[in-house]
Order: C-alpha cells, then sequence, then structure tokens
C-alpha cells in the first residue's frame, strides 16, 4: 500500500552564499495532509558506512516542501539527498536529488557595503553572512586604481577602520566575500566613493 | 576545514568523553604526548592519524542520539576533505616519515588494539581535542 | 583509616573555573546539608589515570580549590573529584568532566594603555599572562600559548558618538588625523583563532587629544 504513495517530484537544492536549502514539489492526495521527511548521506557514509543515511530530525514529518540542510552540508565532499511522503503510518518511496550536491557549488553574491567618511578616516560596513564568510576590501584613490590596497575582515557587524584620507582626493571602495572552506569568492560589490572635508562625511 | 572539524567536535565533546569511562590510557597521548613529536614528522603523523580516524574510528562510534551522529558525520566528512588535501602532500613527496613518526604511529595502533573496538572508537572520538591541539599549534 | 561508610550526599555541580589558565576546581555542597560538611580532593592526568589526593585541599570546608599547579602542563587534560564527608558518613567521589587547560580556559581582556598628540592616539595593549606559581617565576604572556592571539578594539568619538573597530595582530595601534581637543574612549578584546576564544571587551579608557595650539 506504501508504493501508492506518490514520490516527491522535482526535488532539487538551492544554496547561496553558504546556505543550503533542498526543496521539492508538494505531493497533493485528496483529503489527506502530505507530510514529508528528509535524509542526506556524505562521500564518508558512502565509502565507509554502508552507504548509510542519516535523517535530519528539523525535517521528519513536516509539511513544508523546503528543508534547511545547512547545518549537515558541513563538508566539502559529495552529498546524497532523498525525500519521501508520510500520511499517518503510510511511506512512500524515497525521491532522490539527480546528483550530487557539493557545497562548493554554492552561488556567491557580493556583499552589502556602505562606505563611510568620518573626518579623515575611511571607514567600512559590511553585512554579517556567518562565520564562514571573510570580506577583501579594496581601496584606492579615484584615478590611481593602480595603487590599490587591500584589507581583509574577519569581524563584521560594525563599522571597520580601513585608513586614513587625505584632504581634496575622493577615495573609492569595494569589497568581495571569501569562503575558506571552499576555497572561493564573490564578485565585487559596486564601488561606493567618498571623500574626506574636515571633519563632514561626503557621499559622491 | 579544521575549524569547522573543531566547532563539530566541541558541540558533542562533553557528550562523547562522557562515553569514555577509561582514564588510565589514552589512544594519542600514552605514553607520550603527540607534542613530543620532531616537527618533520608532524606531516606524515597528521596524515596517518587522519587515514586512522576515517578506517577506524568514525564507523564505530554511532550512537543512539541522531544529534550527536549527524556531528559525528559531519566530523567524519570533514576529514575526507581535509585528507584529501594532505593526499596531495603525501603525493607531492613532501610528507616523508620518518622511522621515530613510524614508531609513534604503531603505538598509537597498540593503544587502540588494547580496547575492544567500540570503547577504543569512541575514546578516540573523544580525543579529537588532543590531535586538533597538536595540528593547530604553531611547529 | 580505612574508607567510611558511603550514604551522605554527594556535591554538585563539580567543575573546573579556569581564567588565564589558573584552574580552580568549584562545586556546591551537597543538597540539604548544612555547616560542618568537609571535603576531599583528588585529580588525575587523563590518560596516565594514577589519581593524586591533593593534600592542601583534605578535609576543607570552602567549595573550591586550586589546581592550577596541579594542571599547568596544558598540553595535558585532567580529571578531578571530590568526596563531602559529616560525621564519619561521606559521598561518592563526584568527578569533574574531562579539563582541557588550552580550550576551557577562559582569556582577561587586554590591558589598554592609551596616549594622545594633538591629533592622533596612540593604543598599547597588553595579553594577560599565564597563571604562574609565583611572582619569582618568569611570566609567560599568552601570546605564546595561543601563536593566533588577534585583538579587536573599539574606538568611539565621544563628540560624534561615532564608533570604529580595528582588528590587528601586533599590540600597538596609532590612530591618527584624529580632531583637536575631542575625547576618544578606546576598548579591546583577545580573540584567539584556534581553538576559538573571545576574551570579553575590557573596560573603556578615555583620552582628550590635545587642544589645536594654532587655533
Amino acid at each position: 500500500e506504501d508504493a501508492l504513495l506518490p514520490v516527491p517530484q522535482n526535488i532539487s537544492i538551492l544554496s547561496i552564499n553558504m546556505k543550503h536549502f533542498l526543496t521539492w514539489s508538494p505531493v497533493i492526495i485528496p483529503g489527506e495532509m502530505a507530510r514529508y521527511s528528509v535524509e542526506f548521506q556524505g562521500e564518508y557514509e558512502r565509502e565507509y558506512a554502508n552507504e548509510s543515511w542519516i535523517p535530519i530530525c528539523e525535517c521528519s514529518l513536516i509539511t513544508a516542501t523546503v528543508c534547511n540542510i545547512t547545518e549537515d552540508i558541513s563538508a566539502t565532499v559529495a552529498y546524497n539527498l532523498r525525500v519521501r511522503t508520510a500520511v499517518g503510518a503510510r511511506r512512500s518511496k524515497w525521491g532522490t536529488l539527480k546528483g550530487f550536491f557539493n557545497r562548493i557549488t554554492t552561488s556567491l553574491t557580493p556583499p552589502l557595503m556602505k562606505v563611510i567618511a568620518d573626518g579623515y578616516h575611511l571607514l567600512v560596513e559590511l553585512e554579517d553572512m556567518g562565520p564562514a564568510f571573510q570580506f577583501c576590501v579594496l581601496y584606492w584613490k579615484k584615478g590611481q586604481e593602480s595603487r590599490m590596497q587591500q584589507k581583509v575582515v574577519k569581524e563584521v557587524g560594525s563599522v571597520v577602520h580601513l585608513d586614513t584620507m587625505e584632504a581634496g582626493p575622493d577615495y573609492c571602495v569595494k569589497a568581495q566575500t571569501y569562503v575558506e572552506s571552499i576555497n572561493r569568492s564573490s564578485s565585487f560589490s559596486q564601488t561606493q566613493c567618498v571623500r574626506a572635508q574636515g571633519g563632514r562625511s561626503v557621499w559622491l | 576545514s579544521v575549524a569547522e572539524i573543531r566547532s563539530g567536535f566541541t558541540a558533542i565533546k562533553a557528550n562523547i568523553q562522557a562515553r569514555d569511562p577509561i582514564r588510565t590510557l589514552s589512544i594519542l597521548s600514552y605514553p607520550h604526548s603527540l607534542h613530543k613529536v620532531k616537527s618533520s614528522d608532524r606531516c606524515c603523523i597528521t596524515h596517518h592519524l587522519f587515514n586512522f580516524y576515517v578506517d577506524k574510528v568514525f564507523k564505530h562510534c554511532k550512537t543512539e542520539d541522531l544529534y550527536v551522529n549527524r556531528k559525528i558525520s559531519s566530523i567524519a566528512n570533514s576529514f575526507l576533505s581535509v585528507r584529501r588535501r594532505l593526499q596531495q602532500c603525501h603525493e607531492q613527496n613532501q610528507c616523508m616519515c620518518g622511522q621515530e613518526s613510524t614508531e609513534k604511529f604503531n603505538q598509537i595502533l597498540a593503544n587502540y588494539e588494547r580496547l575492544n573496538v567500540t570503547s577504543a572508537a569512541m575514546k578516540s572520538l573523544g580525543e579529537l581535542d588532543i590531535l586538533l591541539n597538536w595540528m593547530e599549534k604553531s611547529p | 583509616s580505612g574508607e567510611l561508610h558511603c550514604s551522605f550526599p554527594n556535591p554538585r555541580n563539580v567543575r573546573f573555573e579556569s581564567i588565564n589558565m589558573k584552574n580552580v576546581l568549584h562545586w556546591s555542597a551537597p543538597e540539604g546539608t548544612g555547616d560542618g560538611v568537609l571535603y576531599k580532593v583528588k585529580y588525575s592526568v587523563y590518560g596516565v589515570g594514577k589519581w593524586i589526593r591533593k593534600t592542601e585541599c583534605r578535609n576543607i570546608n570552602r567549595t573550591w580549590c586550586d589546581l592550577s599547579n596541579e594542571t599547568s602542563d596544558y598540553e595535558e587534560q585532567y580529571y578531578a573529584s571530590i568526596k563531602a564527608c559529616l560525621n564519619g558518613m561521606c559521598s561518592d567521589w563526584m568527578e569533574t568532566t574531562r579539563f582541557n587547560p588550552l580550550t576551557d580556559t577562559k582569556i582577561d581582556p587586554p590591558v589598554v594603555s592609551v596616549s594622545s598628540t594633538e591629533k592622533s592616539i596612540s593604543i598599547i595593549l597588553t595579553a594577560p599572562e599565564k597563571w604562574k606559581r609565583s611572582p619569582e617565576e618568569e611570566s609567560v604572556s599568552l601570546v605564546q600559548v595561543y601563536p593566533g592571539l588577534q585583538y579587536n578594539v573599539s574606538v568611539l568619538n565621544k563628540k560624534t558618538k561615532k564608533r570604529w573597530f580595528f582588528s590587528i595582530s601586533n599590540n600597538t595601534l596609532v590612530v591618527p588625523w584624529l580632531e583637536p581637543g575631542t575625547a576618544y574612549c578606546v576598548s579591546a578584546q583577545i580573540h584567539v583563532t584556534t581553538p576559538l576564544l573571545y576574551s570579553g571587551f575590557s573596560k573603556e579608557y578615555c583620552i582628550a587629544t590635545l587642544k589645536d595650539k594654532t587655533a
């Protein structure tokens, strides 16, 4: 009777900035509420632990058709993922993600960045994207792109001091994220330029 | 990464070490601490130990606690990806094994064989902070 | 004397409390017991396993015992154990979890000293020292214990109320191009990357840049 329960379809991964989600299409069973359970299998389980699967308890018998698997995809190896339907005691067969998922394929977006000139000081505020992220911040005097300077910022969520500025020229800044565990960077943010002027912040 | 191994281990350290009642034996530190290993032997010992944990330890650490099992899976898979990088050093002959490191690793295997496999595996897992502290100590 | 009859309630919450590797064993008195309870303490090095009695903490009535001396090698791990006795009755030995000084210690904030000129402030940070047996003993800075030690420094402009952050690896920082005659408050935190440890932020040290003589 189990085979009657439809297997979830369109199983796919949505992975942005090292946040990984498994999604699938809802299973429609007239007069019944479909629930779903998700399991994962890392390379270790495949190669060394008899191809065992590990349930994700936060996504056990859920009604949603999305599961946050970030906590379990915590190594840069190939993972298998599967989901099945449940109604009462009845279970469908497992629907397995086509192909492996490796977090190295996550899409990295440029960081939100705000550049501030406070007197003669060049500062930057970067969004906190989680412990996996560092930021490479490039800054230069406008017109002197060849003399770009770089600062790696690991502690974010506050106004980080970059450098001091001379009065007069514009200073430009852009930033990208870097994720050490997958050794990849995002593209750069939009460039923002400011100018120091006797202690007042000026946007250009 | 090693930082992820450490954070995964920190999350279950008390649980795992509480399952190891044997105070009189350490797999990694008995009779001599890893800290006594010459820096020239570090790469080889590290490579051996990553193989040891992947091949021998993790598979015998299944518990009744699903959260702990998920963290062990996370650590084991992180070991695989770090080991892959160590493998490259080994293949480029930057990871030479001297007599001392071979003896040290044989001592670790001997310590491991002295216990039944589940106790030995759980004790080894509980000693991951010993391994990480040694690995991350500057040479 | 032989072991005494054991039906006395156990000490509770037995644990190490460690700051800058000053490792002190703490516990709570057994439930429902008043004054007069005496305690015995023993400890062991993990992997060696021989329990060693701490003689200075034999039959004490306080609920702590300094084991810094016995646990000073931070490349080892330790257990400690407590027994409570009253009127000839004793509890079981109650053990700590495995104590790893390197990862389980808490770190004090750095000491911050600040000086100023007309347009700059100079900040010198001093990391705490590792606990030592006696003042005569050579000091070991936690910088030597944790090679990955860094400082997060916060500088607050009291006039504009704006706070800036710096992350530095060495222990000095000069912030130039400041406004003369303005108060700045500095506080700093230690951040160790491996193992991952943070101190709290130090209290704020405030100083004013000198007034502009030409103004």
